[in-house]
């Protein structure tokens, strides 16, 4: 029988809507309940994760997220070496760190100019503001490319790495091929400037909030893949001691994990929370920087996040910056790591917050278990307290306004629920 | 899995269309990434390929038009702009 081969055309616009739900209860003029449900597919990656090698855990982890997948990798590779008593250094060291500059260059970009600016300036998108601010918006794509162009550099693709082991990474990049960036980056740290400049004259409430920051700390640097984790609240601990000061529970209302601190409550994770208790880590130019822009040595207003965003951007160009001018190809680019019946835990910074992982590992290398802990999970039970607060103010607002008002307090946070919540589903229960 | 969930409503598009035009298998879907959809081509191939495991259109080759144009309304989107089938 003759095969029939046919084109047809569909021209058909995929879209994502309703996501995630709001669900805001006023009785007899006071608010009585806020939930706020994130409908993600479960997960199931710590289920994947049983019984694999361990050497499989950075390119499992890394689908995990599309905007932060080298977070995941660098928090998978750190536990593993933490189980085999391993620590790197050297240009290895410094290598993990770049690659994470550029996650951070091209998550905090995206959130800045794609998902949270249209919102101060009273448009429904990124779209818009490309019709209003034309050039901004090339500036921000322009800086966004950069940042993907180092993941790819060092981690072989843009979007989830294949490059990055444990151990190290199975092929370092030449000298010559970072070097051929520095011009893209010099270009970008002036780009974050300008962008560091314009978010700072965006109109923010004046508002602060009662946050337990929760960070990493380390002793030299601005953190990024090491440190103790540290808060406001007087917690000091390594990440081995996490599970025994922080836990994860269930709420009725979403599918999304909460985390709290045992016995005391939420807390929050991320660029506020970073910066407030790590601003003496950044370099002087930077702090001046920030100082420029109107921010002190610590932030409590959460609509100022997107300041502190660029203000994290810019440290990332220049750190980017700083590594390749010292960089010298290691050789060999991993050292081999022995498996052993021992577990590890590490805690890196995402650009959206800490993320945990622990993995169980049996004396043949194979995951037996395996805790991933997001910064979105930390955060849903302290977004959920801002909605709380906002939604008791709006209370005499329209549902259009107070819809709005609601979806900027979450995109303050975190730019994985921000994707799902340019969609919320608002529920206003008046009756 | 904002990827995956776009993913998923695009193949459900795709193979509802094959079958609405006579069944047969897609090979080859042509699609148009918005300017700020956040997919470049590798990484739609690689979506594509995951969801479309099992079904018509498992196998199809995927070819892009990537867009520069932040100002387009669908910026942020995919569009599908054709598919290919094959039958007999």
């Amino acid at each position: 029988m003759a095969v029939e081969t046919r084109t047809i055309r569909v021209d058909y616009l995929a879209r994502v809507e309703g996501e995630g739900s709001l669900y805001v209860r006023f009785r007899d003029g006071a608010l009585e309940d806020v939930r706020l449900a994130i409908f993600e597919p479960p997960r199931f990656f710590e289920a994947f994760l049983r019984g694999r090698a361990l050497a499989e855990a950075p390119d499992i982890t890394a689908r995990i997220c599309g905007i932060c997948p080298v977070a995941y990798q660098m928090s998978a590779v750190h536990a593993m070496e933490s189980a085999a008593g391993i620590v790197l250094g050297g240009q290895i060291r410094a290598l993990r760190r770049l690659i994470y500059c550029g996650e951070w260059i091209e998550s905090h970009v995206l959130h800045i100019y794609m998902l949270h600016a249209p919102d101060f300036l009273g448009l429904p998108d990124a779209v818009q503001l490309a019709r209003t601010h034309g050039d901004l918006v090339r500036q921000g794509l322009r800086m966004k490319k950069i940042g993907n162009a180092l993941i790819e550099a060092i981690g072989g693709r843009a979007i989830h790495p294949v490059n990055v082991r444990v151990g190290g990474f199975w092929k370092a990049p030449a000298q010559d091929h970072l070097h051929a960036l520095l011009p893209d980056l010099r270009w970008g740290r002036d780009a974050a400037i300008k962008t560091l400049q314009f978010v700072a004259t965006l109109p923010t409430p004046d508002v602060e909030q009662e946050y337990e920051f929760v960070s990493l700390r380390h002793p030299h640097e601005y953190p990024l893949n090491e440190g103790h984790i540290v808060s406001s609240g007087g917690i000091g601990i390594t990440p081995q001691e996490w599970p025994a000061v922080f836990e994860e529970f269930q709420v009725r209302h979403s599918s999304a994990l909460h985390a709290r601190v045992k016995a005391r409550g939420a807390y929050l994770t991320g660029p506020l929370a970073r910066y407030s208790l790590n601003f003496d880590r950044l370099p002087p130019a930077i702090q001046q920087a920030a100082r420029d822009a109107g921010l002190g040595e610590t932030c409590r207003n959460p609509f100022k996040s997107i300041v502190v965003r660029a203000v994290e951007t810019l440290f990332a160009f220049d750190e980017a910056i700083r590594i390749i001018e010292q960089y010298q190809e290691p050789t060999p680019s991993f050292v081999a790591v022995e498996p052993r019946n021992a577990t590890g835990h590490a805690a890196t910074e995402a650009p959206r917050g800490l993320l945990y992982q622990r993995y169980d590992i049996d004396g043949e290398g194979l995951i037996a278990h395996a805790q991933i802990v997001p910064p979105t999970s930390q955060n849903q039970a302290t977004i959920e307290r801002d909605l709380w607060r906002v939604a008791e103010h709006g209370q005499g607002m329209v549902d259009s306004e107070l819809q709005a008002l609601c979806e900027q307090s979450i995109r303050n946070h975190d730019p994985c629920i921000s994707c799902a919540t340019h969609f919320l589903d608002l529920t206003v229960d008046r009756a | 899995m904002h990827e995956a969930k776009l993913m998923r409503d695009l193949m459900a598009h795709i193979t509802a269309s094959a079958e609405q035009n006579g069944g047969g298998r897609v090979t080859g879907v042509h699609v148009w990434l918005g300017a700020l959809s956040h997919f470049t081509p590798a990484h739609f191939v690689e979506h594509f390929e995951d969801a479309s495991a099992g079904t018509a259109a498992e196998g199809a080759a995927v070819t892009s038009e990537v867009s520069t144009d932040a100002r387009d309304p669908d910026a942020l989107w995919v569009r599908v702009l054709s598919i290919t089938t094959e039958s007999g």
